[in-house]
């Protein structure tokens, strides 16, 4: 626990904050939002469509969208590790900060057991099934929960 | 606009939601989402008129667009909410007015795209190139989206004269 509260008090850290500087925690805790718009918005395209609310794209031709998802990821986990360092300690002891982080695992494996069933298999069914669609509205859900845990956790926290 | 927002805030309606605590983190949340709607939804369509995505015909792409508008609605919902109950925040930030320009370029780029382009576009061959109109549009769309957020989000950093 030692080295968490010493990343919350570092060096880094006041520098981090204490700049007057935009492009300091300004600029990473924008990152983290477009990155949140091109990894959700994206996963959220593919499952509404797999839930068969959002017209009839054929679903095979989704699949470079999870080229975003993934960049959309890269730019959320690197600005997500800065932003954690900061507040590591009060992450730490933080059930909100779990729920977040369980969520978007959960929600990055069912989508890639969606994207392994129904949109990358060569014979493809346009018509999903019933479990597959389920998947797709968890994934759904669980997106939206780290979105709104992500959100408390800005409330909950002793640096600024 | 001072004495307008003061007056917005003084009225009972704007104190009584301000006083619920659970209320503005709750319409930050709804905000976050219904902004992944509208860029997940719209950004698709940007990209597609900018040539990306060859053999995605763009008329199953717009069948999405009812999504990415109702992304639009919940947020200018829960702006609306923020507005009244801390108008002086908004009004008087010139971040804002300009996230404020931005949603009107990019409302003005959608309607020109509806009126103008929508039909030639509903009608090309899936695997189709864009003209060149369509690759500016949808670029324009996409620039505008992005710095609605950017805009929305830097809000209490930039322009606070420290």
């Amino acid at each position: 626990m030692a080295i968490f509260r010493s990343l919350q008090d570092g060096a880094f850290t006041e520098w981090f904050l204490g700049s007057e500087s935009i492009w300091t925690y300004p600029t990473v805790l924008t990152l983290h939002t477009v990155g949140m718009a091109i990894l959700v918005g994206a996963s959220f395209v593919i499952h509404l469509r797999i839930l068969q609310v959002a017209g009839a794209i054929p679903l095979r031709r989704l699949l470079p969208l999870y080229r975003f998802i993934w960049i959309g990821f890269a730019i959320n986990l690197l600005s997500g590790l800065i932003l954690f360092a900061t507040e590591a300690a009060d992450r730490i002891a933080d059930p909100v900060f779990y729920v977040k982080m369980v969520s978007i695992a959960a929600a990055l494996w069912l989508g890639g057991v969606v994207k392994r069933r129904v949109i990358v298999r060569p014979s493809a069914p346009e018509a999903t099934t019933l479990a597959s669609r389920s998947m797709a509205a968890a994934s759904l859900a669980l997106w939206a929960t780290a979105i709104v845990a992500g959100r408390l956790m800005a409330y909950l926290k002793t640096t600024r | 606009m001072p004495e307008f927002a003061a007056w917005v805030e003084s009225t009972p309606i704007s104190r009584a939601l301000f006083g619920m605590s659970w209320l503005w983190p709750a319409c930050e949340s709804l905000h976050f989402i219904g902004l992944c709607m509208l860029i997940g939804g719209a950004g698709l369509l940007d990209l597609r008129l900018m040539g990306m995505f060859r053999g995605l015909p763009i008329r199953h792409i717009r069948a999405m667009m009812p999504w990415a508008i109702g992304g639009f609605f919940i947020n200018a919902a829960t702006g609306t909410l923020f507005l009244i109950m801390q108008p002086h925040l908004y009004l008087s930030s010139a971040v804002w007015w300009s996230k404020v320009a931005f949603i009107g370029v990019a409302a003005a780029n959608a309607l020109f795209f509806e009126t103008r382009l929508a039909l030639p576009a509903l009608t090309m061959e899936p695997d189709a190139d864009t003209p060149t109109a369509m690759k500016v549009v949808g670029a324009c769309s996409l620039f505008s989206w992005f710095a609605v957020l950017y805009c929305g989000r830097m809000l209490p950093y930039l322009g606070t004269g420290n």
